[in-house]
């Protein structure tokens, strides 16, 4: 069952780097990600007067851990999930959308935009990457090979980072 | 399924840390944390309760290296392992690309290993994924018990035709942490390229 799966690339990966930036521009919003289902981070993208982010691996892992027990609970009363996902702090909120069935979108934003602002452009945005993923799915992705060198690659770099094989 | 990011040039693979209560897959998780090398690794989340019982999951990100132009990087996960947390449980699932299952030397554990080992195939059945097809590695911990089973009495258990990789640990003092972990990653990057 183990299959790569590759979701974003080329002209594709470009333009959804594009709604990105335009969401930051127009939500006034910190931070905007591309987040897989399963927790790992596709595309992220940051306000240039923004804070360095967390560790988006952090982020990415909990934003989708949380929005699959979120689609728990809904089922819990019969629902599919919930269409929307919000988070406010005191100073920080968070705003998450689906993108099909293998991607989310994110926003983070703070005191300097509204959760209406967010809510907004952060639909238009998705479905504007919904659009470019439901293509790429359609298409053929790039065949990535992995050699015998590669192999032989990842083999060293096993034993140089837990210890050789006999150890 | 293996996440490959051809834009920021990633391989992502997720590995989950399966097993009853308090075997040890957050002691796992805590030891290869302490031991890895800082530019290696992540930061390390965990979703406890106030006693430090997992509640959804641990987590811990690490960086094998770059290869062909790819960074190569696991995601480790632990499940919460009491078993009114199943609903958890088949959420870290999803997307799995290896197995370590943590099982606990005790006498008094075994049939909670043999459970957990029951769930975690029909929880994988719930994403159409099939241990036997998985990259998966037994680790037999707290082999520093007085009274340990026999090694052999866990695997007739757990493995009764020995055809999984098994491994001896004492997790809280680092003896067999990394030896199944580099085994299910080697199986799981082995994986990848037979189907590639």
């Amino acid at each position: 069952m183990l299959e790569p799966s590759v979701d974003l690339y080329g002209a594709a990966h470009e333009r959804v780097r594009e709604h990105l930036s335009d969401l930051l521009d127009r939500a006034k919003a910190r931070y905007a990600l591309v987040v897989d289902r399963k927790g790992f981070v596709l595309l992220h993208a940051r306000a240039v007067w923004a804070p360095a982010p967390p560790s988006l691996d952090s982020l990415a892992t909990l934003v989708a851990s949380n929005h699959s027990a979120n689609a728990a609970i809904a089922k819990l009363f019969g629902d599919d999930g919930f269409r929307e996902i919000v988070q406010q702090g005191a100073d920080v909120g968070t705003y998450v959308e689906e993108l099909g069935p293998d991607a989310l979108l994110l926003a983070v934003f703070d005191g300097k935009t509204t959760l209406g602002k967010v809510k907004v452009h952060a639909a238009r945005a998705a479905v504007e990457i919904r659009s470019e993923l439901a293509a790429l799915r359609e298409s053929d992705a790039p065949a990535p090979t992995f050699d015998a060198s590669w192999s032989e690659s990842t083999e060293k770099l096993l034993d140089g980072l837990f210890g050789p094989r006999d150890s | 399924m293996s996440t490959i990011n051809f834009a920021a040039r990633e391989i992502n693979f997720k590995i989950v840390y399966y097993g009853p209560g308090l075997s040890g897959k957050t002691t796992n998780l805590k030891m290869i944390y302490e031991r890895v090398p800082g530019e290696a690794k992540g930061e390390m989340v965990s979703l406890a309760t106030e006693d430090e019982r997992t509640l959804f999951f641990d987590f811990l990100p690490l960086d094998l290296g770059t290869v062909n132009g790819f960074k190569t990087r696991f995601h480790l996960y632990t499940v919460p392992g009491q078993v009114f947390y199943n609903s958890s449980r088949k959420l870290i699932l999803r997307g799995v690309d290896g197995v370590v299952f943590v099982a606990d030397s005790a006498p008094s554990r075994l049939r909670a290993n043999a459970e957990s080992l029951r769930n975690l195939r029909e929880n994988l059945l719930e994403h159409d994924l099939r241990l036997s097809e998985i990259p998966y590695v037994l680790q037999i911990n707290k082999r520093d018990l007085d009274d340990a089973l026999p090694v052999e009495m866990i695997r007739q258990v757990l493995d009764p035709t020995g055809t999984v990789p098994a491994f001896e640990a004492v997790a809280s003092r680092f003896e067999g942490v990394f030896e199944p972990l580099k085994g299910v990653s080697r199986m799981v990057l082995e994986k990848l390229a037979q189907k590639t």
